[in-house]
């Protein structure tokens, strides 16, 4: 009976919830589905999230490396524009191009100056140069913007000249008013004597030196000295000089740096000689270098680069080299001119030079008609592009803004050119190599991204900033690591869990601290006090422990029944007056101290006895104040991996007589391994990334010096420091997306590490 | 007392006051003589290995443990049994101040072993676990290996020499019945090895540092039938050497193993005597009821 009832009441609640059931079901499903999809799809916004950062960045430091694009705007022919007077088109030696690149100067043998429209290779004015009557123009020395020129002629005279464009703009449209000056003329050579090359270097209105290479094989220089007097008068001094003949094979091309005090000369054997130049004295002869690799090759074009440190050495056998003076003691000036890369090899003999006037880059011309674009500082081989095979360049410019250029074929081709090479100083080289930059001594990883002036040279190595990341991730770990970690030790395993209680979250309430207030307290609070308490933070660093341990040894010669007394877990508490004693010791001692041991200055003792520079806001400053702020995540992440050892492998251990000391230090800290490897890392993690406190607390000076005592740069401060800088899309602005680039790489490898691990050894211990 | 969180500087001061209230009481507390300082070692063989003595124990609020006293003759097996929550446990890990860890626990009357008592304020706990160790019911060998769980409270106890060492850690194996299974895998951690060898991998660790007393809280209740059988055969053996107490939800496994019964209930103990007698014949109903399994 009792059984039938119950087989009934079963069947029936089986038939009532039958549909109800059915339904039930569905809504569970439903419920179960929309949750995994919500879910699902928090979890992939986060991946796609991140992946469309790292695309993003990836975006913006793509363009650093693609090389640049050289296209050909228009052409035209100097027969067709010139078709009244072939004799003009015939020999043309000198170009120039207008900074927009809409209108173009075309300087003839002749002297006559035509201005052409770049758009409808229209002529638009001509001039004749009257200095010029009856000679011809045999040389062209150009400036780096192709607006000033010093022209030698047959004659042995040097002539000046300069183009104006006058560019206006009325109405939204713009006009040009091209307008010529000449008028100075020097006697470089002996009228008899043909200048084939010529190089100035000075002010025409001021002091001045002009080199003229004759087809006598001689070299002259013309030296202009202006000094003003007492009485605002100014006297004008000019001196001629014959070099003396001490050089093998022809002279081929000469060229005179920034400073007017070197010249260079290159001859046809594939040499170069340096004289010193001084405004008073004849030029003194230096030394000669070989120039050319290879046998038979001689010098064909020296250019200085903007700036008018680097010389490019063009040869016949296509090669191209970087010059520099390099300080050498062992030299006879002081100074040894050394080569500094090549660049990229032509095939044939190089004809021309043409200097950028923004930056360090330069378009070389071969006999062959092709043309490379290169870069000195990173040495790159940018683009490459020809005027037509087996037709040599004749002529040659590079517009001012470095954006375009105008070449003028042997055939009378004329060719308008578009550059497109906005990131020339990038390589991976010049990003994590040596470089061997300007006024160096060797190549180095330097870190100065910008100048004073539009010659400086952008030193963009991150290895500095990688180093002063490190350096501050390093010194923060060394102070925050091991308090840290033996902090949450101790609450974990000593502390009295209702204290513990309590020290937990107000350690964790520390990193909630802004890092920005523990950046500007670190800067301009404590750096200041702690350089003139170095003396007392060494002592410190040996009172401190010794007290520690001889209170440790009084407290345990205690006899238990006072012991007792105290409550297990607070007996440390009685550290805190001796520490604190410990401190104000030390700082008692401080005068004493510096005066005893480091002859009454610490800094100056420091500079003398061992070399090292003592910045205010230095390492150590960092370390404290970056430790401070790390200490937090390192200590909660381990106090957790501490607590989460099974409490039965603590009590295991002591019920085997093991005292608490014992017990974590054989059993909690291995087991807890894995957590305080993690902890350790994130905290890394964090201080790689930390901006603030860095920015603030050092000198952000990007050395690459373990010093303590000195100041470092990071990564994601030089960002911060940079960015303001930085023009939108320019070179720097891309340059600290790579270093952001890095920063997350370098963090994504730390977490993923740490997470790797600890993962690793979860699963190892998942059986306790 | 009100407070769960009765922190455990409270016991201390308990005594104290505890130590006053005697005094006017005129009774004298045995362990605290004159001297002070008292040691195990210096104890008397005649004595119990273990005694207790209107006992109190608690673990913040209500008594746990109320007013026990009893005796624990030496190398012999004495079972506490009991329902759940009756304080079996508690009292167990009276005996070797495991209890100490918990904060706001609190107690009152003394526990002697050997003569001494062990809740003196100047007796070293460290060395009191020596000589009373422990396995607990849930088996809990270090992440290491083998060797170096069984090697570990003799190292803790200054033995260094690896000679030594290895003597010991064949000894303590192949007391615990162990060392023919694991003797060719000592260097491998000791969590690949089943539950069952697991537990017997914590007596061999316990009875390593050669106690006196084996305490054993539920050693079987993780254990399937065959390796509690092991550990039952182990328990006749080390009775030999060792006085063992064991607790025990299993009554078949109390009256296999154990020469003497304390049943407990609600903190009380209700009735101790010989294992026989307290199966055949007990004299309390609450026993009679529990152990023909009316409740528990």
């Amino acid at each position: 009976m009792q059984i039938e009832l119950g087989e009934k009441a079963v069947t029936s609640q089986r038939r009532l919830s039958d549909r109800e059931s059915r339904v039930r079901l569905m809504k569970r499903k439903l419920y179960d589905r929309i949750a995994r999809w919500v879910v699902a799809g928090g979890g992939f916004t986060i991946i796609a999230s991140i992946l469309a950062i790292l695309l993003f960045i990836l975006m913006e430091i793509a363009p650093l490396f693609r090389p640049a694009e050289v296209t050909e705007v228009n052409r035209s022919t100097v027969t067709a524009l010139f078709t009244d007077t072939p004799e003009i088109g015939a020999d043309i030696v000198a170009l120039s191009i207008d900074e927009n690149r809409e209108v173009a100067c075309l300087l003839s043998a002749g002297g006559v100056v035509q201005f052409i429209s770049l758009k409808t290779w229209q002529l638009l004015e001509s001039h004749l140069l009257p200095e010029i009557r009856g000679q011809k123009i045999t040389s062209v020395w150009q400036s780096f913007k192709s607006d000033r020129f010093v022209l030698g002629t047959d004659h042995g005279l040097a002539v000046q000249l300069h183009i104006g464009y006058n560019a206006r703009f009325f109405e939204g449209q713009r006009s040009y008013r091209p307008a010529i000056n000449s008028g100075s003329t020097w006697p470089v050579a002996p009228s008899n004597e043909r200048l084939t090359d010529v190089a100035f270097s000075g002010d025409p209105e001021e002091s001045m030196i002009i080199a003229g290479i004759s087809d006598k094989g001689r070299v002259h220089i013309f030296q202009q000295t202006k000094e003003a007097s007492l009485f605002g008068e100014a006297e004008v001094d000019s001196a001629h000089y014959q070099l003396e003949q001490i050089w093998t094979g022809k002279p081929a091309a000469v060229a005179i740096d920034g400073t007017m005090r070197n010249l260079y000369m290159g001859s046809t054997d594939g040499k170069i000689y340096h004289w010193l130049l001084s405004p008073a004295a004849a030029p003194e002869f230096v030394t000669t270098t070989k120039a050319v690799s290879g046998d038979g090759g001689g010098i064909t074009d020296l250019q200085f680069l903007l700036g008018g440190r680097t010389l490019i050495a063009a040869d016949s056998n296509g090669g191209i080299g970087a010059w520099f003076l390099v300080r050498d003691s062992i030299g006879p000036a002081g100074w040894r001119l050394t080569k500094i890369r090549d660049l990229q090899t032509h095939v044939g003999s190089v004809v021309k030079l043409a200097p950028s006037a923004r930056g360090k880059g330069f378009i070389s011309a071969d006999a062959d008609g092709n043309l490379f674009l290169h870069h000195s500082t990173s040495g790159r081989f940018l683009a490459e592009f020809s005027t037509g095979a087996g037709i040599p360049v004749k002529a040659l410019s590079f517009a001012p803004k470095a954006n375009g250029a105008l070449t003028l074929a042997a055939d009378g081709k004329l060719t308008h050119w578009n550059v497109d090479n906005p990131h020339p100083e990038a390589s991976v080289k010049s990003f994590f190599g040596k470089v061997w930059y300007e006024g160096y001594e060797e190549p180095e990883y330097v870190w100065q991204s910008t100048g004073g002036t539009d010659e400086f040279e952008p030193k963009l190595s991150l290895v500095p900033l990688l180093f002063g990341s490190l350096k501050g991730t390093l010194y923060a770990l060394v102070i925050a690591v091991p308090l840290a970690i033996f902090g949450a030790l101790f609450t974990s395993q000593f502390m009295h869990p209702g204290l513990r209680n309590k020290i937990k979250p107000t350690v964790e309430i520390m990193a909630a601290l802004p890092s920005v207030v523990l950046g500007f307290l670190g800067g301009l609070w404590l750096a200041p006090r702690i350089e003139i308490i170095i003396p007392a933070l060494l002592l410190m660093a040996v009172v401190l422990p010794l007290l520690t341990l001889l209170v440790s040894a009084l407290w345990k010669a205690l006899p238990g029944r006072y012991r007792s007394n105290v409550r297990p877990g607070v007996e440390s508490l009685v550290l805190v007056p001796v520490l604190l004693f410990g401190i104000w010791l030390s700082l008692q001692l401080n005068g004493f101290m510096e005066t005893m041991l480091f002859a009454g200055d610490f800094r100056v003792w420091l500079y003398e006895q061992a070399g090292m520079s003592f910045d205010q806001r230095n390492a150590l400053v960092v370390g404290l104040v970056m430790g401070f702020a790390i200490i937090p995540l390192i200590y909660t992440i381990s106090e957790d991996a501490f607590s989460n050892v099974p409490g039965n492998l603590v009590s295991g251990s002591l019920a085997l007589g093991a005292t608490r000391w014992q017990t974590a230090l054989k059993v909690v800290v291995p087991t807890a391994a894995a957590g305080i490897f993690s902890a350790v890392m994130i905290g890394l993690g964090r201080a790689v990334g930390e901006t603030m406190i860095v920015l603030m607390a050092t000198g952000n000076t990007p050395i690459m010096d373990w010093n303590i005592f000195n100041g470092f740069r990071t990564l994601s401060a030089n960002i911060a420091v940079e960015i303001p800088e930085a023009p939108l899309g320019g070179t720097l602005y891309r340059v600290l997306f790579l270093a952001a680039m890095l920063l997350f790489v370098i963090t994504f490898v730390v977490n993923t590490a740490a997470e790797l691990v600890r993962q690793r050894l979860r699963r190892q211990f998942q059986k306790l | 007392m009100t407070n769960v969180k009765q922190p455990i500087w409270e016991t201390k001061e308990m005594i104290n006051g505890m130590a006053k209230e005697q005094s006017i009481a005129g009774k004298k507390r045995p362990g605290l003589s004159a001297q002070g300082v008292s040691t195990l070692a210096q104890a008397n063989a005649e004595q119990p290995a273990l005694k207790t003595e209107n006992w109190f124990f608690s673990y913040g609020q209500d008594w746990a443990i109320k007013d026990i006293t009893l005796e624990v003759p030496t190398k012999q097996v004495t079972a506490f049994i009991g329902p759940s929550g009756c304080g079996k446990s508690t009292l167990l890990r009276c005996f070797n101040r495991l209890n100490d860890l918990i904060a706001g626990a609190r107690f009152q009357g003394q526990i002697y072993a050997e003569g001494t008592n062990i809740y003196d304020r100047d007796l070293d706990v460290t060395d009191l676990r020596k000589r009373i160790g422990m396995v607990f019911q849930k088996s809990n060998p270090f992440p290491k290996s083998i060797y170096e769980n069984v090697a570990y409270g003799p190292r803790i106890s200054g033995i260094k020499k690896s000679g030594d060492l290895d003597e010991i850690v064949e000894r303590s194996l192949r007391q615990a019945a162990l060392w023919d299974e694991v003797k060719d895998r000592l260097d491998s951690t000791a969590l690949g090895l089943s539950g069952g060898q697991q537990q017997r991998l914590c007596i061999a660790r316990t009875i390593a540092v050669e106690p006196q007393v084996v305490l054993m809280d539920e050693p079987c209740s993780a254990l399937d039938p065959i390796a509690s059988a092991k550990i039952e055969e182990l328990i006749l053996e080390l009775k030999k050497d060792y006085t063992i107490v064991i607790v025990t939800h299993n009554m078949q496994q109390a009256a296999r193993v154990s020469d003497l019964t304390a049943y407990l209930w609600l903190g009380q103990l209700i009735e101790f005597n010989k294992t026989g007698l307290i199966f055949t014949n007990p004299k309390e109903k609450l026993t009679e009821d529990y152990i023909s399994g009316r409740f528990g």
